[in-house]
């Protein structure tokens, strides 16, 4: 192999490798959504510090994910995980509901929607193992008011406009692809400056 | 190099000692056989009965009981393989992380036989089970003498945990497969020498 080739596939080594850690591990899969006019920069979201209040005490909040039986296979860092991240993004759709139209909280809240969304396929994949009671208890869990609220929001965003496929780039929640499906081409209905 | 040349001893007797208190279930076992020991029906009916959380037990999902349990040995683990020097704190980390263990694998034994076709019951009794052992030859191995009475605890949870192995290895619920290649001679010899006779989990 000659001197080029050795360069160019160590540094491609470099590059992968750096990328495969910031997303796999660092967890920063926020950095690969799509840019431009609508997306910026997700860690200059203002949303992120204005939300940590609400994340301060969750376990007070008795409108969050709970589990109703003490028959489960939930693990306490599931259980504390889906609380957590039911109660941000009620705050950053619900509580702030016009936080969405800047740029860069579009950014943060559209990376947390796939986390929303992939923290609840990986416990009903893992309730799966279990049987169908598992798969209804995970179920249940999701379906608190604040999941309700989480998803009413997400319809109205999508039909407003404010949230569409392009958002996501390649990485669109299979739940929200049939209502990015249906509302196409909706004018976003932001407030203007 | 010059580093890697200098402190590879100290490395090499390092791994030596993560080894010996290494992966307790076996990476090579079928997936099917052993699930998730956290959230075990046996670890939810035992675990507060080893770790004291006073009244928070009410609140706290038997899962937090079993990582505390798992956290609080880890520090005697981790100050085995650092090679830290011995004093009579970590043998004592090390003597109660016995106990514990002890305590925990002897309540899971004490259900019924057939608790143990459950994957996560048989999971969690294949890692208490290990670490028991693990700990126990740890604290026998370390310079200052262990109590009377905690090493005669150590001796009958010692005595308890074989015969169970003996019964499970014979009913089927438990194979050396379930096992990690570190695990306590004693429990491979068993898992070697016993047969099979019946299989309590066929239905």
């Amino acid at each position: 192999m000659n001197f080029l080739k050795r360069a160019a596939f160590v540094l491609g080594g470099i590059f992968l490798g750096i990328n495969l850690i910031n997303y796999f591990v660092l967890g920063n899969s926020g950095d690969y959504l799509p840019g431009g006019q609508r997306m910026g920069e997700w860690k200059e979201a203002k949303i992120r510090e204005a939300c940590y209040p609400a994340l301060e005490a969750p376990e007070r909040d008795s409108l969050l994910p709970k589990l109703t039986s003490n028959e489960h296979g939930v693990d306490w860092r599931d259980l504390n995980r889906a609380k957590e991240i039911t109660a941000a993004l009620n705050c950053y759709l619900v509580t702030h509901s016009n936080a969405i139209c800047e740029r860069n909280n579009r950014a943060y809240i559209v990376d947390y929607i796939n986390r929303y969304f992939a923290k609840f396929d990986e416990m009903i994949d893992t309730a799966k193992r279990y049987g169908e009671s598992e798969m209804s208890t995970v179920r249940n869990l999701w379906d608190s008011p604040r999941n309700r609220v989480i998803n009413a929001a997400l319809m109205q965003d999508t039909s407003n406009g404010r949230l569409i496929k392009a958002d996501f780039g390649w990485s669109v929640p299979a739940a929200m692809k049939p209502m990015l499906d249906r509302y196409k081409g909706a004018t976003d209905n932001c407030p203007r400056a | 190099m010059v580093g890697g040349w200098i402190w590879a001893p100290n490395i090499s007797s390092a791994m030596s000692s993560f080894v010996s208190v290494g992966p307790s279930v076996s990476l090579f076992a079928d997936a099917n056989r052993l699930g998730r020991p956290e959230v075990a029906p046996v670890v939810r009916s035992c675990i507060f009965r080893v770790v004291d959380v006073g009244p928070d037990a009410a609140k706290m999902e038997p899962s937090a009981g079993y990582f505390i349990l798992k956290a609080g040995s880890m520090q005697a683990s981790v100050s085995a393989m650092v090679g830290k020097p011995e004093d009579s704190r970590s043998e004592f980390r090390t003597v109660l992380s016995a106990i514990k263990w002890g305590e925990l694998a002897t309540c899971i034994y004490a259900q019924d036989d057939r608790e143990l076709c459950d994957p996560d019951n048989r999971a969690a009794m294949v890692e208490a089970t290990t670490k028991f052992f693990a700990f126990a030859k740890q604290a026998e191995a370390s310079k200052s003498s262990i109590p009377a009475g905690e090493a005669r605890t150590i001796e009958n949870f010692s005595d308890k945990l074989l015969d169970a192995l003996k019964n499970h290895r014979r009913y089927g619920t438990l194979v050396a497969a379930d096992f990690s290649s570190f695990a306590a001679p004693e429990i491979m010899r068993i898992m070697r020498e016993e047969k099979e006779t019946r299989d309590i989990c066929k239905r």
